[in-house]
C-alpha cells in the first residue's frame, strides 16, 4: 500500500490561505479532494464532514484537527493535509486553535482494509509531539509525505 | 504491579478510537504501568482484552462513544469517559483507575484460580453462562409456582387453583431447556439468527427425552450451524437480503431440527428402553446397589433420558405396592438442589452473588423435589457439577433402601411429609436425605473451580 495513493500533491496545502472559518478550510480541502478524483461529489461530502463535526469537534488539541467524512459522494480513501497560514478555531478539545488539519475521506461502501490501516496508524502517531512538529516545519509536498511514509 | 486494561471506541472508528488508544497508552507508559487497550474501530476489535486479563486486571478504563459490551467488566472497578477524554486527559484516567479499590475477592479468586485455561474453553463456558443466566428466571418461577402449588395438596382437583399453579408453573419449568439452549446459540451465533434454531432444537431436546444435557447439544449445534451459515453461505448482491430474513431461519432450523429428531433422539429412545430392562433385571438384586444407582440416574442429567428412566421405574412399582425405590428416587431428587444451597451457604467465597441468590432459591425447590433447581449449577459446569450430584445422590439413594424407607408419592417432596403414613420409616429418611444434602454440598465445594470475573 502506498501513501502516495492517499496523499497527493493536490491534497497537500502549504501553507492554506483562510478567512479562519472552520467550513471554509474544510471547503477549500475538499475541492483538493474534488481535483484529486477522490471526490465526485463535493457538497455531499463537506454536508458529511460538517454534520461530523456538529456531533462533536474533532479538534483533538495540540493545534491539530481531523475532520472526516464518510459519504456516498466519495469515489476512493483520501487524505489531505494542510498547515493553516493563520491558526483557526475549531472548539477543540483544549480550547487551543487548530494550524494543522488533516482531512480523511472514506466512501460509504467497504473501503480497503489496508487505507483504514494507515489512517489509523497516522492517527495514532498524531498524539506524539515529535511528529507534530515535522509536520509544522515540513516546507514541501515531499517532506510532508515523507514524514507520513516514515511513521 | 497494578495491572491496567482500556478500552476505546467511536462512532466512526477511524481516529478518534486510535488517538485515545495510543494517548493512553503513552500516559501509561511515562508512569510505568502496565496497560493494554482494546480499540474498537473500523477495523474491527484489536487488541482484544481477554477475561483472564480481565479477572487479573486493577482496573479497567473505558473511553468510548459507542458500546464496548461492559457486561464482560461486571464487578470490576471501572472509570468511565467519552472517547475525547482519552485523548485529551489520558494521565488523569490513569491515576482515577490506579486509585481505585477492586472489589473484595476478586484479585485473591483470580490468583487461586488455575491460570491456563485455553481461549477455546473460555468460550465454551461463555457460552453456557449466557444460557444458564436466560433460563434461571425460568426455574426459579416455575419451580417456585410449582412448590406453592403443593399448599393446596398433592393431588389437587382438576380446575382448582391448585391445579392451576402446577399448570403454571409447568408451564415455565417446560421452556427451561428451549431458553438455554436458545441463548446458548445466540451467545455462539453472535446475534438473533442464533434464537429460532436453538429455541426448536431445545425444544425437540426435551420432546425426545434428552432434558438439559441434550438443551445444552442442542444450543451447541444451532449456535455453530448458525455461525457457519452466516460466514460460508453467499448469494448475489440481489438476493443477499433474503438471507437473514429467509435462507438462514430456515435451513438452520431444519438442519438442526433433522439433527435432534434422527441423530440425538433415536440414540436416545434405544438407550432409555435399555436402562429400563437393565433396572428391571436389577430388581431381584442388592436393594441397596439398586438404590445407589437409582439415585445417581437421577442426578445425572435431571430430567434427561436416566432421570427420566429411573422416576418412570420406581413410579411403575408403585402399581406392584412396592415403594421402596420411590423413596430413594425421590430422596436422590432432593439432595442435587439442597447440596447447592448448602454449598452456597458454607463456601460463599466460591459463588458469585448470583449464584448464592439462586442457591436460596434452590433449598425450596430441593424440598419440593424439583431436581430442576440445581441445573443451572449443572448446566453452567457439568463436568464438575454432575459428579457430585451423582455421588451424592447415589449415596443417598443408598442409604434409602438400606434404611428401609418407603414412598406411597410419586411427588412432593417435603410436603408429603405431613401426609400421616405416606412416607415409611420416616426419620431415618430424613437422615439419609441429610447426609446426601452435607455429602453433595462438600462435593460441590471441592470440585468447583473458583468463581469467575464476576464481582
Amino acid at each position: 500500500m502506498n501513501i502516495h495513493d492517499l496523499l497527493t500533491e493536490q491534497t497537500i496545502f502549504l501553507p492554506l490561505e483562510t478567512s479562519a472559518s472552520k467550513e471554509d478550510i474544510i471547503r477549500q480541502m475538499a475541492a483538493g479532494f474534488k481535483e484529486a478524483g477522490v471526490v465526485e461529489d463535493t457538497e455531499k461530502y463537506v454536508q458529511a464532514v460538517l454534520a461530523r463535526e456538529q456531533s462533536s469537534s474533532t479538534g483533538i488539541g495540540f493545534g491539530v484537527a481531523i475532520p472526516h467524512g464518510k459519504s456516498a459522494g466519495v469515489v476512493k480513501a483520501g487524505l489531505a493535509f494542510a498547515k493553516l497560514a493563520e491558526p483557526a478555531e475549531w472548539q477543540s478539545l483544549d480550547e487551543q486553535p487548530v494550524s494543522i488539519v488533516f482531512m480523511i475521506a472514506v466512501p460509504e461502501a467497504n473501503v480497503g482494509n489496508e487505507h483504514l490501516q494507515i489512517l489509523v496508524a497516522l492517527s495514532r502517531k498524531l498524539i506524539h509531539e515529535d511528529f507534530r512538529n515535522k509536520l509544522l516545519h515540513a516546507s514541501s509536498a515531499e517532506e510532508v509525505i515523507d514524514t507520513i511514509k516514515n511513521m | 504491579m497494578k495491572k491496567l486494561l482500556a478500552v476505546t471506541a467511536c462512532p466512526t472508528g477511524i481516529a478518534h478510537t486510535y488517538m485515545a488508544a495510543e494517548s493512553i497508552e503513552k500516559a501509561a507508559k511515562d508512569r510505568d504501568v502496565p496497560i493494554k487497550v482494546e480499540t474498537r474501530g473500523a477495523v474491527g476489535v484489536e487488541n482484544e482484552l481477554t477475561p483472564q486479563e480481565i479477572a487479573e486486571a486493577h482496573a479497567i478504563i473505558i473511553a468510548a462513544d459507542t458500546d464496548v459490551d461492559e457486561a464482560r467488566f461486571a464487578g470490576k472497578p471501572v472509570v468511565k469517559v467519552a472517547v475525547s477524554q482519552g485523548i485529551r486527559i489520558p494521565g488523569e484516567l490513569i491515576e482515577q483507575a490506579l486509585a481505585k479499590t477492586p472489589s473484595a475477592g476478586s484479585p485473591a479468586a483470580s490468583s487461586e484460580a488455575p491460570v491456563k485455561e485455553n481461549a477455546a474453553r473460555r468460550g465454551v463456558y461463555k457460552h453456557l453462562m449466557n444460557g444458564v443466566s436466560n433460563m434461571l428466571p425460568l426455574v426459579v418461577a416455575g419451580g417456585l409456582i410449582i412448590a406453592i402449588s403443593f399448599l393446596f395438596g398433592l393431588h389437587p382437583a382438576e380446575g382448582s387453583i391448585g391445579a392451576k399453579l402446577a399448570s403454571i408453573g409447568s408451564a415455565a419449568i417446560s421452556m427451561m431447556v428451549p431458553i438455554l439452549a436458545a441463548y446458548i446459540s445466540y451467545s455462539i451465533a453472535g446475534g438473533k439468527l442464533g434464537l429460532a434454531p436453538g429455541l426448536v432444537g431445545g425444544l425437540l431436546a426435551t420432546q425426545v427425552g434428552g432434558g438439559f444435557l441434550g438443551g445444552i447439544i442442542a444450543g451447541f449445534l444451532a449456535g455453530y450451524v448458525t455461525k457457519w451459515m452466516i460466514k460460508y453461505i453467499k448469494l448475489p448482491k440481489v438476493m443477499e437480503g433474503l438471507k437473514p430474513v429467509l435462507i438462514i431461519p430456515l435451513l438452520s432450523v431444519l438442519i438442526v431440527g433433522l439433527l435432534m429428531v434422527f441423530v440425538i433422539g433415536t440414540p436416545l429412545s434405544w438407550l432409555m428402553n435399555g436402562l429400563t430392562s437393565w433396572l428391571e433385571g436389577m430388581g431381584q438384586a442388592n436393594a441397596v446397589i439398586l438404590g445407589g444407582v437409582l439415585g445417581a440416574m437421577m442426578a445425572i442429567d435431571m430430567g434427561g433420558p436416566f432421570n427420566k428412566t429411573a422416576y418412570t421405574f420406581a413410579t411403575g412399582l408403585l402399581a406392584s405396592h412396592i415403594y421402596g425405590p420411590m423413596a430413594a428416587v425421590m430422596a436422590a431428587g432432593m439432595t442435587p438442589p439442597l447440596g447447592i444451597w448448602l454449598a452456597t451457604v458454607i463456601a460463599k467465597k466460591k459463588f458469585t452473588k448470583e449464584e448464592r441468590e439462586a442457591g436460596k432459591v434452590a433449598s425450596v425447590l430441593g424440598l419440593s423435589f424439583i431436581t430442576e433447581g440445581a441445573i443451572p449449577f449443572g448446566a453452567a459446569d457439568p463436568l464438575r457439577m454432575i459428579p457430585a450430584f451423582m455421588i451424592g445422590s447415589g449415596v443417598t439413594g443408598a442409604l434409602s433402601m438400606l434404611f428401609k424407607a418407603t414412598l406411597m408419592a410419586p411427588h412432593g417432596g417435603i410436603f408429603v411429609l405431613l401426609i400421616p403414613n405416606a412416607i415409611g420409616n420416616l426419620l431415618m429418611y430424613v437422615l439419609a436425605i441429610a447426609i446426601g444434602t452435607v455429602l453433595t454440598a462438600i462435593l460441590v465445594t471441592w470440585f468447583k473451580r473458583n468463581k469467575p470475573i464476576e464481582e
